[in-house]
C-alpha cells in the first residue's frame, strides 16, 4: 500500500499551483467574478493545456484519472478561480465516449454539461422525456454551467430504458435562464428544452450516471479542501497579524485551537479524498461508498472549517475587500453541490444492513 | 416578571445545603463502592422532615409545591449526593402523587405518614423488558380472583425495589389486544413487596450504586383490591399526571450534578499548576467550563419556570420537557468536562468526577431518553406528524 502521490502527480499538483498563482490572482478572479465572465481564464485554462489532464488518452484526454483530477480541482479551488466549465466537462465527457470529434470541441472549450440540478447526485436526478422521433421535452433547473454549456447530455426515460441524448445548446426549442449563485466562481442556469432534436449516445446510460456521480462527489470534496485549505492559511496568517491586549491574537488558545481544529479536518480530508479518488478509478467494490462518505464529510467539515476561520478573523473576514468571504462562498456551495451531506449519508445507509 | 425565590425557598435551600454538606464526597465514594444504601444520609433528611414536603400537610407533610421540591433535590444532588443522595429519597418526595390524587383516604392514611417520617421505602415499577418507553406495552398481568387480584410478570430496572417494603406497580388487567384504546386496561397498585412471591434481583450497572435497580420476577402475587389506585384500567391516565413534575425533579437533579462538577472543576484548575502556571489559566480548559456555567445557567432558568407554571396551575409541559431535556445535557457536559479537567486524576474515583459523570449520564437515559423528549416536542409543540 502506497499513501502518497506519484512524483508525476506531485510534479503536476507544483506547476498548476504556480500557474494559478501567475495567472488567477486574487485581484483578477475577483475582477472575472465581479464581472460574472469566466471566459478568459476558461480560454486561457485550455491554451496552456490543462483540460485534457486526468482524461484517459482513449477517450482523448491527456491520461491520468481521478486522482488527477481531484488534484486540479483542490487547486481550482485553492485559488478560488471560475471552475463550472472544466467540472461540467469532466463529468459528462465520458458520456461521449466514441466521438473523438465532440470530445476534442469539449476540451477545447466548447462546454459539455449534464442536463442535471447541480443540487442534485446525477443518477438519481429527474430525466426528460423523449418522443418517437428523438426530440426531447422537459426542465432541468439550476444545471451547472447551464448558462455557458455549448451542449447537453440529457438522461431521457427511467429504469432500464434510461438513456442518455445529445443536444445542442443553440437548437431551436432550447431556452436558458441564468440564475446567480451566492459563490460566483460556480454558474447555474434553469434549461428547458421543448421539442428539441437529439442524438443518441451509444453508451451505458446507467454506468455513465453512476460514474459521474462517483466523480462529482469526489470532485467537490476535493474542491471543499482546497478552499478549507486557504482559509486555513488565511486565518493562521491574520491571528499573527493581528494584536489585540497586547498580543497577537493566534496566542490565545481559543483561537490557536479553533486553527487546529481545521488543520486536522483538512488533514482527514486530504488522506479520505485521494483514498476515494484512487478507489473509483480502481473500480473497487465499495467505490461510491467511499465517495459517498467523502462527499459528506468533507464538504460539511469545509463549512465548519470556514465558519471557524471567519470567527478567527473577527469583522474583517465580514467584509467584501478580505478574500476570506470567495472561499467561504465556495465551502459553502461545496457542501451542496450534487447532494447535500445528508443525501449522500442516506447512500451510506443504504449499503448498510440497517431497516 | 420576578425572578426571586420567595423567603420560604430561600430558607429551604440553604437548610438544605446545610444539611446535605455533612454527608461529604468521601462519604458517596464509599456508599458508592460498596453498594450500600445512604441509611444514615436518608435518616437525616427524613429527621428533618424534608421527605414530606410535597405532601399534603393532613398527612403530616409541608404541602410544598414542585418548586421547592426541586430545589430540594437540586441542592441534594450539588452537594455531591448526586444520583444516589437524589435517588434514595425521589420516591418519597413526588412518587406518591397517584396516591395523594387518586388513592383512597385509607390508603393515603395509612402510607402518607410514614413516608413522610421515613419508616416507609417505596418503588416505582413500570419499566419491564419488552416495555421501555412504550410503556402501553407492559405485559405484566393482574387477573381478578375474587376481592383479590393475581399478578404475574417481569418488571426491570425498579429502583431501590431491594430497600422498599412497597411498590406502585403499574399492571395490566386487559392485554393490550383486547383493549380499545393501548391505554386502556392499565391498572395501578400501591402494595406490599411480598418477597415469597417476589424475586429481586440487582442489576450491576454503571453508576449510582448506593441505589439499586432491580429486576422483579412476580409469580403470583396476590393483591388485595384496596391496594388498588383509583379505578380498574386507568393506570396509565393517573401516571401521566405525575409525569411533568417527574421531569422537573430529575432536570433538577442533573442540574444540580452539573454544579457540583463543575465546583470540583474550578477548583482543581485554580489549584492544579502545570507549565508553571493553575491549568485553569489555559482557555482550552477554562472556555469549556464557562461554556458549562453558561449552560446550566439556562437550563436552570427553564426548569424554574416550568415549576413555576405546574405551580400556577398552568400547562407546563413544553417547559417540563425542554428543562429536562437542557438540564441533562448541560449537567452530563459539565461532568464530562470536570473529569477532562482533572486530566488522570479524573479517572480515578479519588476524585469524584468520575462518579458524578457516571451518574451524570443517567439523566439522559431515564426516567425518559432525550429522544423522547425530541418526540414530544417535534410531535405536540411543533405540531409535526408522529414520528414513530
Ligand atoms: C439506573 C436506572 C434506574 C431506573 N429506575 C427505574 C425505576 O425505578 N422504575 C422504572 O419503572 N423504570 C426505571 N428505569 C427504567 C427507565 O425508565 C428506562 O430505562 C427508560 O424509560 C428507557 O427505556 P428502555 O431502557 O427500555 O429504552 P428503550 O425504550 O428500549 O429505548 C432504547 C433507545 O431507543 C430510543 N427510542 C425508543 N423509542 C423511540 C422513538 N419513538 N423515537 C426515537 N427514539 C426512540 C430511546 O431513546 C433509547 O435511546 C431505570 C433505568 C435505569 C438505567
Amino acid at each position: 500500500m502506497q499513501w502518497k502521490l506519484s512524483e508525476e502527480q506531485e510534479a503536476y499538483q507544483k506547476t498548476f499551483r504556480g500557474w494559478l498563482a501567475d495567472v488567477a490572482p486574487s485581484d483578477r478572479v475577483r475582477r472575472w467574478l465581479d464581472a460574472g465572465d469566466a471566459s478568459a481564464f476558461e480560454s486561457r485554462f485550455i491554451a496552456d493545456g490543462w483540460a485534457g489532464v486526468g482524461l484517459t488518452e482513449k477517450l482523448g484526454g491527456q491520461g491520468g484519472g481521478l486522482v488527477e483530477l481531484a488534484l486540479t480541482a483542490e487547486e481550482l479551488a485553492r485559488a478560488a478561480a471560475p471552475s463550472a466549465s472544466w467540472l461540467a466537462t469532466v463529468l459528462a465527457v465520458t458520456a461521449l465516449a466514441g466521438h473523438p470529434k465532440l470530445v476534442e470541441a469539449a476540451l477545447a472549450g466548447e462546454t459539455v454539461s449534464l442536463l442535471v440540478p447541480a443540487e442534485a447526485v446525477p443518477d438519481r436526478a429527474p430525466s426528460l422525456s423523449v418522443d418517437a422521433e428523438g426530440m426531447v421535452t422537459g426542465t432541468a433547473a439550476r444545471v451547472l454551467a447551464g448558462d455557458i454549456a455549448t451542449r447537453f447530455v440529457v438522461p431521457v426515460g427511467a429504469g432500464g430504458v434510461r438513456e442518455l441524448r445529445l443536444v445542442e445548446a443553440a437548437a431551436p426549442g432550447v431556452s436558458r435562464t441564468a440564475r446567480r449563485l451566492l459563490d460566483r466562481s460556480r454558474s447555474v442556469a434553469d434549461v428547458t428544452l421543448h421539442q428539441v432534436p437529439s442524438v443518441r449516445l451509444d453508451v451505458d446510460a446507467v454506468d455513465v450516471l453512476w460514474q459521474a456521480s462517483a466523480m462529482a462527489a469526489v470532485l467537490v470534496a476535493a474542491d471543499s479542501l482546497g478552499a478549507t485549505e486557504r482559509v486555513l492559511d488565511l486565518a493562521v496568517e491574520y491571528s499573527k497579524q493581528r494584536h489585540q491586549f497586547g498580543f497577537p491574537i493566534g496566542s490565545f488558545q481559543a483561537v490557536k485551537h479553533a486553527a487546529a481544529a481545521i488543520l486536522v479536518s483538512v488533514e482527514a480530508a486530504r488522506s479520505v479524498v485521494y483514498f476515494a479518488a484512487a478507489s473509483v478509478d480502481g473500480g473497487a467494490p465499495q467505490a461510491l461508498l467511499h465517495a459517498a462518505a467523502v462527499k459528506a464529510q468533507v464538504t460539511a467539515d469545509g463549512v465548519r472549517g470556514a465558519d471557524s476561520a471567519l470567527t478567527i478573523h473577527g469583522a474583517i473576514g465580514y467584509t467584501w475587500e478580505h478574500d476570506l468571504h470567495l472561499f467561504f462562498k465556495r465551502a459553502k456551495l461545496d457542501e451542496r453541490l450534487f447532494g447535500a451531506p445528508v443525501v449522500w449519508n442516506e447512500r451510506i445507509a443504504e449499503g448498510l444492513a440497517l431497516i | 416578571m420576578d425572578f426571586a425565590l420567595t423567603e420560604d425557598q430561600e430558607t429551604i435551600r440553604k437548610a438544605v445545603r446545610e444539611l446535605a454538606a455533612k454527608f461529604d464526597d468521601q462519604y458517596w465514594m464509599e456508599k458508592d463502592a460498596a453498594h450500600e444504601f445512604p441509611t444514615e444520609f436518608y435518616k437525616a433528611f427524613a429527621d428533618g422532615g424534608w421527605l414530606g414536603i410535597t405532601t399534603p400537610e393532613e398527612y403530616g407533610g409541608h404541602g410544598f409545591g414542585i418548586t421547592e421540591a426541586s430545589l430540594l433535590l437540586e441542592e441534594v444532588a450539588a452537594s455531591g449526593a448526586g444520583m444516589n443522595g437524589a435517588s434514595s429519597m425521589h420516591l418519597s418526595i413526588f412518587g406518591m402523587h397517584p396516591v395523594i390524587v387518586h388513592g383512597s383516604q385509607e390508603m393515603k392514611r395509612e402510607n402518607l405518614p410514614r413516608i413522610v417520617s421515613g419508616d416507609l421505602h417505596v418503588c416505582f415499577g413500570v419499566t419491564e423488558p419488552g416495555a421501555g418507553l412504550d410503556t402501553t406495552r407492559i405485559t405484566t398481568f393482574a387477573r381478578r380472583d375474587g376481592s383479590d387480584y393475581v399478578v404475574n410478570g417481569r418488571k426491570v430496572w425498579i429502583s431501590k425495589a431491594v430497600e422498599s417494603e412497597k411498590v406502585l406497580l403499574l399492571t395490566r388487567t386487559a392485554k393490550f389486544e383486547d383493549s380499545p384504546k393501548k391505554t386502556d386496561g392499565l391498572t395501578l397498585f400501591f402494595t406490599d413487596l411480598d418477597r415469597d412471591h417476589v424475586d429481586i434481583r440487582p442489576i450491576r450497572k454503571m453508576g449510582r450504586n448506593a441505589v439499586t435497580s432491580n429486576e422483579l420476577f412476580i409469580d403470583d402475587l396476590r393483591i388485595p383490591a384496596e391496594h388498588r389506585v383509583g379505578e380498574e384500567g386507568k393506570g396509565f391516565t393517573y401516571i401521566l399526571d405525575g409525569l411533568n413534575p417527574e421531569r422537573m425533579l430529575v432536570a433538577a437533579e442533573a442540574l444540580g450534578i452539573g454544579r457540583a462538577a463543575l465546583r470540583l472543576a474550578v477548583r482543581y484548575g485554580n489549584e492544579r499548576e502545570v507549565f508553571g502556571r493553575p491549568i485553569g489559566m489555559n482557555q482550552g480548559l477554562q472556555f469549556p467550563l464557562a461554556d458549562s456555567l453558561a449552560r446550566l445557567d439556562g437550563a436552570e432558568l427553564v426548569l424554574r419556570k416550568a415549576t413555576w407554571l405546574y405551580d400556577h396551575g398552568k400547562p407546563c409541559a413544553r417547559e417540563a420537557n425542554t428543562a429536562k431535556y437542557l438540564c441533562a445535557d448541560a449537567g452530563f457536559q459539565a461532568a464530562d468536562r470536570a473529569l477532562q479537567t482533572h486530566g488522570g486524576m479524573g479517572y480515578s474515583e479519588e476524585y469524584h468526577v468520575s462518579r458524578y459523570f457516571r451518574e451524570a449520564r443517567l439523566t439522559r437515559i431515564a426516567p425518559l431518553s432525550q429522544e423522547m423528549v425530541l418526540n414530544f416536542l417535534g410531535e405536540h409543540v411543533l405540531g409535526l406528524p408522529r414520528s414513530y
